[in-house]
């Protein structure tokens, strides 16, 4: 299960278009990226635990650097617990607690000398409902790089246009960034949370249903959002919808009753799923 | 200790820090979460200290004079020479007022909060809300000012015909109604149609006159009534029960709100009224939590001060018959305001400590009552959350 | 049952309910009302030449010749009451011995009345009570004076099944055939002129301290004193409860110790307050010795363990209403779990936390029982922040209740007592609003 960087370039092959069920999720066509593809997050035997009950079973998998890795499964299969064991925010549940290793960069994510602050700082998250502070637009985006020291204004000013930049905000609020960031729309809010962890310079995005709340138009930005940030940072997306599994992502993760049952290519996921299961996920057999 | 430190090196791996800082920064937190548990913590030091404190000053008392004298008898004269203690006469005061309000509190703040939860728009409670905070506001000696100067006066000039027209406004409807329905369960027997119509009416006729009789021959009583002094213990619970009334109805409506729409919708579904809704389905799931409620409001009216010290008549006898609440009263509370002043702090005499002990009694009985009151809500979450 | 019937039964619920919250509405108007009307009497109300002489003499406030001039037009009308009562003191003397007694008595009667409707008489020595150096200083006391001067009041005692009833018997009837006559008709028609009421705004209620135990003057020491217990009680108390609620809401494991800590916030809530002075007299004073004997940090100490409870809870509440979005976000940015506390979850919290703390600051200003071993005093003059640690102070709630229970002319200063409760329910109840203000305020934000 170590899918590798050349099997990206898929070309949709004429096999597929006989009209199947699956036909919807045949995945659009992808360039490789440059600088990318080394390991950067790696599981190994990475199981967690609420209390006694194993929510994450036993996952081996490497996530490649710069692409985009989609996680997607039955509610309830465990793919929000082991996309916050990732920078640990199940360390706020009172009773969670992680076996086997999660690598980042080739160090220990629970490893004795792992400062889990400095930690988030590297792998940031945005969660399914926008949840900005009820601050000002400027303050929201400000607000990790002030914590990590930075003061002054004229710096903290470049940090927030750059970040609504790459966040395809800017042009959307840059006459008020000193308005409350709850009067934004879902989808701007939503975007406002991808650029406030941005400011903090990141390597990795994790994403869990991030366009769950939103309607299909703010929906359609966020994934535009998601192609422009590839190729920059590491993604991780978890989604229900299979469609922008196969629209946004490079790799796909499968999970069934905490079990990492495929990891593949995208498009190969949804076009020849090598597991009974999988198949029958994606067609919509079971939900 | 190098072994660990080298684990830092490269870029990507910043977020590994050395064994070091590692060590410091766990025991900067577990100074900070030590230093937050000490300060959360001294509300439990403060609890064991008043405990402490107020039990010490009693101690002595009960080591002078015993327990008998003080819970059997009421002679109560710390003055004399010897001095009797008898604070039975005192402790059922306490007691005697705390019921009245009870009597009074009880009914009207279910009634309120039952109609603060399931009868009024939510655009009216917005209104009505303030008004029982503003109730609970307003301080205990503005109240004991009012029994005193305008409640008081009041009772002892006009008492009978207040007594009279109190009886005629609550009475008159509760008894028509009680006629209506007896009149209806009474004739329900009566198969065919028309007869039934027929003895209905006659039913009502005569429950209506015994009524009449009733509410007549109560209220003529009640008008004849002289009230001798206005600082009494009716006076008292007429005041402290409006000093409960927010407690209980703030707490009773949020037992009445953790029971579930569904339930309520169940209950509408198959035909029920909103009153047989509440008295079957809602009253019943919200039970313990409304206990908790009139628990902690009577222990407002029993570990009240200064309305009772002002407006009971501060007179240390059982009344006669002892249900009369025309009569003053003197409760705990009052006694260990009113006699701190008198009683010899330097020496520690037992005039001193004997208001300790009534202080301790006081706490014991909150500490109990408030036990209780926690433990019922506890189970009533436990429920309705279905464990 | 019929429906009918049914019907009926849900509608008299229904109206119980509402009958309820409608009394409870009317209690408050019952209460508030009276107090009102009669508290802004102390403020405002007919005052006559006696209040103006008082307030110059005893503050300093008027114009020294427009109060000279209004001092000899009404002497000049009380000079005619003076002579008539002087030909009488005369005539009396020359009476016989059965008719001296007879009239010497009713004559000190009328004499004293006369004396504290008008004051000291000119040329009189000065009382050393300043309440007897002055005649009445309100129009409406003057009223009921001038009655006693009319009319002697006796009591009936004929039926011994009720209580003595009281009825009136004109003087002048009682001294009919001597020159005294004249003076009751003459005091009567020329009241107004020998007091002269004007309306009169006093302000100085608010802000004098008083003269011989409240006869005259203002509530200033009062109103101060509870400001400073207030205040220093939520000096404790607020920190305090307030980091309590950080540790319980963000830090405390489930477990024995923490339920334990809970429970205990809940007994101190129960507590008598009566028992909270207990505590404070044999803790702070007896004990601890934070003060010789009664002060104000004994006080404001004693109302701070009062309060905490309060404020722990609202604040706890406060911070669970902030949403645990707020939180991941925060931490998922690389913020510290205290960090996270400071910048997100305390400035979201705060206007609830303010509320609960508003709310205990008026019920610390209210509270009577815990003060008064450990802080109050019926008389004193306003003390200085420095005395803090070593001396007690009057306050609203405390004198409220001594000068209504057991001072020696109670009913005579009604209009103080009422100024005095109108003073502390108008601050508790503007701390309250202010809190229900910020409620509304916070509800409205989180609408968005
Ligand atoms: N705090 C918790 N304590 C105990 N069990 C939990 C907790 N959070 C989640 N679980 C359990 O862990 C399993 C995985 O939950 P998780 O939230 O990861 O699922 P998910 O795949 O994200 O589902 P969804 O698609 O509905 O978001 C579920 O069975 C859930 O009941
Ligand atoms: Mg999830």
């Amino acid at each position: 299960m170590q899918p590798s960087a050349e099997a990206i370039e898929t070309k949709r092959d004429a096999s597929s278009t006989q009209t199947t069920a699956r036909d919807i999720y045949l995945p659009p066509e992808r360039k490789q990226v440059s600088g990318g593809g080394e390991t950067h997050v790696s599981a190994k035997n990475f199981s967690i635990y609420y209390g006694d009950f194993e929510a994450v079973k036993k996952v081996n998998a490497d996530i490649l650097s710069k692409y985009v890795t989609a996680i997607i499964g039955p509610s309830g299969c465990g793919k929000s617990t082991f996309l916050r064991a990732i920078n640990r925010m199940n360390d706020l549940i009172p009773n969670c607690h992680t076996t086997g290793a999660l690598m980042f960069d080739g160090e220990d994510v629970y490893g004795r000398f792992t400062d889990e602050v400095l930690l988030r700082k590297k792998i940031g998250m945005v969660f399914q409902k926008p949840n900005p502070f009820p601050k000002s637009i400027f303050d929201n985006i400000a607000y990790g790089p002030r914590l990590h020291g930075i003061r002054d204004r004229k710096t903290l000013e470049g940090i927030v246009e750059k970040s609504l930049r790459k966040a395809a905000l800017w042009d959307e609020v840059s006459d008020r960034l000193d308005k409350n960031a709850l009067g934004l729309s879902g989808g701007q809010q939503q975007r406002l949370c991808v650029a406030r962890t941005l400011a903090v310079e990141p390597e990795i995005l994790l994403l869990d249903e991030p366009t769950s709340a939103l309607d299909p138009k703010a929906t359609a930005k966020i994934e535009d959002l998601i192609q422009e940030l590839r190729g920059s940072y590491t993604i991780m997306i978890v989604t229900h919808n299979m469609q922008q599994a196969s629209r946004v992502s490079d790799y796909t993760m499968f999970f069934y009753e905490g079990v990492l049952v495929e990891h593949a290519p995208t498009a190969q996921l949804f076009t020849k799923p090598k597991d009974q299961m999988t198949e029958d996920y994606i067609t919509g057999r079971f939900s | 200790m190098n072994g660990e430190d080298s684990v830092a090196t490269g870029r990507s791996s910043a977020f590994v820090v050395t064994a070091k800082k590692r060590k410091i920064q766990q025991i900067t937190r577990k100074i900070g979460e030590s230093a937050l548990f000490l300060v959360a913590a001294t509300v439990a030091i403060i609890v064991i200290f008043i405990f402490f404190f107020v039990a010490r000053d009693a101690v002595p008392f009960f080591e002078i004079r015993g327990f008998r004298e003080f819970f059997t008898s009421s002679d109560w004269y710390p003055a004399d020479d010897p001095p009797r203690f008898g604070a039975w006469a005192i402790i059922y005061g306490s007691l005697m007022v705390t019921a009245g309000s009870a009597l009074i509190a009880v009914p009207m703040g279910i009634a309120a909060a039952i109609c603060l939860s399931d009868v009024i728009p939510f655009s009216v409670r917005q209104y009505v809300k303030p008004v029982i905070e503003m109730l609970a506001a307003i301080p205990s000696v503005a109240f004991g000012f009012f029994a005193l100067v305008i409640l008081a006066p009041l009772l002892q000039n006009y008492g009978g015909p207040i007594l009279m027209w109190t009886w005629w406004i609550i009475a008159s409807p509760f008894l028509l109604l009680a006629v209506i329905v007896l009149s209806e369960l009474v004739s329900m027997s009566i198969q065919d149609d028309k007869h039934r119509k027929i003895a209905q009416r006659m039913y009502v006729s005569f429950f209506g006159l015994i009524a009449l009789i009733l509410l007549f021959f109560v209220g003529n009583n009640l008008q004849k009534i002289e009230i001798m002094t206005g600082t009494n213990a009716l006076n008292v619970s007429i005041i402290l029960s409006f000093m409960a009334l927010p407690t209980i109805v703030s707490v009773s409506e949020d037992a009445l709100q953790a029971v579930g729409r569904d339930l309520r919708e169940g209950s509408y579904a198959l035909g029920a009224t909103r009153a047989e809704t509440i008295i079957k389905i809602i009253l019943p799931a919200a039970s313990s939590g409304i206990l908790a409620a009139v628990i902690l409001g009577i222990m407002r009216s029993l570990g009240e001060t200064m309305v009772v010290w002002m407006a009971s008549g501060n007179a240390s006898h059982i009344p006669d018959p002892w249900f009369n609440y025309l009569e003053s009263v003197r409760t705990l509370t009052a006694t260990i305001a009113g006699d701190m002043g008198e009683a010899d702090q330097v020496t520690g005499s037992a005039r001193f400590h004997v208001l300790f002990a009534m202080g301790l009694l006081l706490l014991v009985i909150s500490f109990i009552s408030n036990f209780i009151s926690e433990r019922i809500v506890v189970r009533q979450r436990k429920i309705l959350s279905g464990q | 049952m019929n429906l009918g019937t049914r019907k009926l039964l849900d509608q008299s619920f229904t109206a119980l309910g509402i009958g309820s919250i409608v009394i409870m509405g009317m209690m408050l108007l019952v209460v508030l009302v009276p107090i009102l009307t009669n508290g802004i009497s102390a403020n405002v109300f007919k005052g006559t030449i006696e209040h103006r002489r008082m307030q110059y003499n005893e503050f300093h406030r008027g114009d020294r010749d427009a109060l000279q001039r209004e001092i000899s037009e009404a002497a000049a009308t009380r000079k005619t009451a003076y002579d008539m009562m002087s030909t009488f003191e005369a005539e009396l003397n020359q009476m016989d011995e059965v008719k001296q007694a007879e009239y010497r008595d009713k004559y000190n009667q009328v004499k004293d009345a006369v004396k504290s409707l008008l004051g000291p008489k000119p040329g009189d020595e000065l009382p050393e009570l300043t309440r007897f150096r002055y005649g009445q200083t309100r129009w409406e006391k003057a009223q009921e004076r001038l009655r006693e001067v009319l009319y002697e009041k006796k009591w009936d005692y004929s039926n011994p099944d009720i209580a003595a009833k009281e009825y009136l018997v004109s003087r002048a009837e009682s001294f009919q055939g001597t020159s005294l006559v004249k003076l009751f008709p003459y005091v009567e028609t020329n009241i107004d002129r020998m007091l002269l009421p004007k309306w009169t705004i006093y302000w100085g209620f608010i802000f004098d301290s008083s003269i011989d135990s409240h006869i005259f003057g203002g509530i200033w020491p009062e109103i101060q004193g509870t400001m400073f217990l207030a205040i220093g009680a939520m000096l404790f108390a607020f920190p305090l409860g307030v980091i309590a609620a950080i540790y319980f809401t963000e830090y405390a494991r489930e477990g024995f110790f923490n339920s334990l800590l809970r429970s205990a916030n809940s007994t101190l809530a129960g507590v008598p307050s009566i028992v909270f002075g207990l505590f404070g007299l044999a803790f702070f004073i007896n004990t601890l010795k934070v003060s010789e004997s009664k002060s104000v940090i004994a006080g404001s100490l004693t109302l701070a363990i009062m309060i905490l409870p309060t404020i722990i809870r609202s604040a706890e509440e406060a911070i669970l209403a902030v949403p645990k979005t707020y939180r991941e976000a925060s931490l998922g940015l690389g913020s510290t779990k205290w960090n996270t506390i400071v910048t997100v979850i305390l400035p979201a919290a705060l206007p609830g936390i303010l509320t609960g703390g508003v709310i205990s600051l008026g019920r610390a200003a209210g509270e009577t029982a815990p003060i008064i071993f450990t802080a109050a005093v019926s008389v004193g003059s306003a003390i200085g922040l420095a005395d803090v640690f070593n001396s007690p102070t009057p306050a609203l709630s405390w004198n409220i209740y001594n000068l209504a229970s057991e001072h020696e002319a109670a009913s005579e200063i009604r209009h103080v007592q009422y100024g005095m409760v109108l003073a502390l329910v108008t601050i508790v109840l503007l701390l309250n609003l202010t809190a229900i203000i910020l409620r509304a305020r916070i509800s409205k934000k989180l609408k968005g």
